[in-house]
């Protein structure tokens, strides 16, 4: 299988004046595949924003490195830039413009052909069911609709690897079900989808392999199946916690 | 960076808070300002005491001292005996002497003061009078034959009156509201494009497209430069308009005499360039120092926090210019933004001082490297791109700092 994601010892520090250095991210190492979708779980400061941005070439890491699609993103972040698309845990609309626009300026700033751009809009107009709302300002619609033109947005380049912050969080069951099978859809198409998120349930309904993140640290990496039998639990809840616990015995034992 | 900028500017043309904000200000202070400017003018002509006006004289020959009958006919002019006429601006001076047996006369006044002017008739009529009785009786006193004498001698010369006072004065306040009106819109837009984009994190979006950093953050301040031009643009048309709607008729009103102020003195092709290009240079300083001071901010709320200071100083910098005895010099050409503010009420004034512009502009010039060099590093910081600008950056000064002690 094709390796589009590498990543190796990657760390991440903050200086904050109450806690004083923050690991953020703390030597983190995982790889991804060609049409697959990799969820990083997380409770919240766990570090999945700042791997992923790291990933966006949004941040530079302390150390450790990174390749996507064959690129590094310390060396080449413009090409690592143009293999993703890349979506923040805010929806990111500019609020005066209408998803119509945004998609298109998206896709010019990306350098899609440029005479391919209005079918391609179109299309993906048509296939995120966003006619209605298309030509409405972006500041006048719901939650819902906001994420849904994010992402739409985020893939109108046609990228091979996908970056998503939380796409579903905040959104009801309808949307959030939507938005799972795009990336279903994004999947079969075979990109490389790696997402954040802190809700488990979804995380095991739509993800082929799952890395568990907690202060900083990768815990383990696998398939739901493999962490069950590590674990010998069966709720990803369950999982989640022996993992965590396992890991603050290790690190006990350490000392 | 076109596309961006085109982005950009499409989000923020469309908010109508900000192009209301732009639009009102100028509505609201520029009538306030002239009405000011007028209420100046008339007390510094001293119109609205009364409708009578000196005449200071001076009849050098005795002679002809039976003149000051005459002169006290003419109603509403004042005569004013005194030694120095000539060093009387605020009224018309008369100084008569004798030339070839006859009067000659000399008359200072202010052609553009209509007040001047009206009495200047009555004043002319008596002084013709007076000399063609003064040349009967020459003539029947020698016998002269009429052809061999001019019939008429005043020499009038115009003192420094209205046109050029008010041109003085239309020099500062045209490149200061121009600038004021500049500086306004300037901060709001970025405010909204350097604080606004870290709050709504679409700047993190734009981050990730295949370009430059650089070039992401340079067009921020494109869009701003180009805002504020068009704010620019927009003060200006309605400046005209106010200048022709409420201006002339405030004028009328007074019967100041303003009505055939040659505009063409302030409002020339010359004038409207050179202004256009300052107004674009001060666009894009102002635009340099908000949407780096913006930048640091990652809340519209800090934004403006960040700005205000800016902008009461730069605000108030151009005021410097109203002040008519400052003269040009090396301090403000070093100061930015005002100095261009300065070249540009020198230059409607007429008063090309090379020198100076020539500061100006090598001023301006270390000033946009200065920025780029030292102070545009830190924008692409991603702590301050990301807006966690608070905690790191005051860490990674220190550290820089540190480095230059060591070195
Ligand atoms: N730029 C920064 N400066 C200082 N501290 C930071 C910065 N970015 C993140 N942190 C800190 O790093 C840790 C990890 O944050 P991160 O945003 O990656 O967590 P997360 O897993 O995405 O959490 P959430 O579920 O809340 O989004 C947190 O403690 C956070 O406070
Ligand atoms: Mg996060």
């Amino acid at each position: 299988m094709e390796e589009k994601i590498i990543i190796k010892n990657l760390c991440k520090e903050f200086y904050d004046p109450q806690r004083g250095i923050v690991k953020a991210v703390d030597n983190v190492s995982f790889s991804a595949y060609k049409g697959e979708v990799f969820g990083l779980l997380g409770p919240n400061g766990a570090g999945k924003t700042t791997t992923l941005r790291m990933m966006a070439t949004l941040m530079k890491p302390n150390s450790g490195s990174i390749q996507i699609a064959g690129y590094d993103t310390e060396n080449d972040p413009r090409n690592v830039r143009r293999s993703i698309g890349y979506m923040s845990s805010s929806t990111a609309l500019y609020p005066r413009l209408s998803p119509r626009e945004i998609i298109t300026y998206f896709a010019e700033l990306n350098d899609y052909p440029k005479n391919e751009i209005p079918m391609r809009v179109e299309k993906i107009i048509r296939y995120f069911g966003i006619g209605d709302y298309a030509d409405t300002y972006s500041e006048k619609l719901s939650t819902g609709m906001k994420q849904i033109t994010s992402i739409a947005r985020t893939i109108v380049h046609d990228p091979p690897v996908l970056i998503l912050d939380e796409p579903s969080s905040g959104l009801d069951v309808i949307v959030a079900q939507k938005i799972h099978n795009y990336i279903n859809d994004l999947k079969n198409e075979g990109k490389t989808i790696i997402f954040s998120s802190h809700n488990m349930g979804e995380v095991e309904k739509i993800c082929d392999r799952i890395g568990i993140i907690n202060n900083g640290k990768l815990l383990t990496v696998g398939t739901i199946n493999e962490l069950r039998t590590i674990s010998s639990k069966y709720y990803l809840e369950e999982i989640f916690i022996y993992f965590v616990n396992e890991f603050e015995k290790r690190v006990e034992n350490a000392y | 960076m076109k596309i961006l900028i085109s982005l950009y500017l499409k989000d923020l043309l469309r908010n109508k808070m900000l192009g209301i904000m732009v639009i009102l200000v100028p509505i609201i202070f520029y009538p306030l300002i002239y009405w000011g400017i007028t209420q100046f003018l008339m007390v510094k002509s001293g119109f609205e005491e009364s409708r009578k006006v000196n005449l200071y004289y001076r009849i050098v020959d005795p002679g002809f001292s039976d003149l000051k009958d005459s002169i006290a006919a003419i109603r509403s002019l004042v005569p004013v005996e005194t030694a120095e006429p000539e060093t009387e601006k605020n009224g018309i001076s008369l100084i008569v002497t004798r030339l070839n047996e006859l009067p000659r006369y000399e008359v200072l006044l202010d052609s553009s003061n209509a007040v001047h002017k009206s009495f200047y008739g009555g004043l002319e009529e008596k002084l013709t009078a007076y000399y063609q009785t003064e040349l009967e009786k020459l003539m029947t006193d020698k016998n002269y034959q009429k052809e061999y004498f001019r019939v008429y001698n005043i020499e009038s010369v115009n003192i420094e009156g209205q046109n050029e006072i008010i041109t003085k004065i239309l020099s500062f306040i045209i490149p200061l509201m121009a600038v004021i009106s500049i500086i306004s819109s300037v901060a709001a837009a970025s405010v909204e494009l350097g604080s606004g984009h870290s709050e709504d994190k679409t700047t993190e979006t734009t981050l990730t497209i295949p370009a430059d950093r650089k070039d992401v953050i340079l067009s921020k301040f494109f869009t701003v430069v180009i805002y504020g031009m068009l704010a620019g643009l927009v003060n200006f048309i309605l400046l005209v308009t106010m200048i022709i709607v409420i201006f002339k008729n405030m004028i009328g009103q007074v019967e100041a005499g303003l009505a055939d102020f040659d505009w063409g003195l302030i409002i020339n092709f010359k004038n409207l360039s050179i202004s256009f290009v300052s107004l674009v240079l001060i666009a894009f300083f102002v635009s340099l120092i908000f949407v780096t001071a913006a930048g640091f901010a990652s809340k519209r709320k800090d934004g403006n926090i960040m700005v205000s200071p800016f902008t009461a100083i730069i605000t108030y910098l151009p005021l410097v210019i109203v002040i008519p005895a400052i003269e040009p010099n090396i301090l403000i050409a070093m100061t930015p933004v005002l100095n261009i503010a300065f070249a540009l009420k020198l230059i409607i004034s007429n008063d090309l001082n090379i020198a100076f512009i020539a500061e100006a502009v090598a001023f301006s010039f270390i000033w946009v490297i200065v920025m780029y060099r030292f102070l545009f590093p830190f924008l692409l910081e991603e702590e301050v791109l990301l807006g966690y600008s608070n905690t790191s950056l005051i860490r990674k000064i220190k550290i820089k700092m540190g480095k230059w002690k060591k070195k």
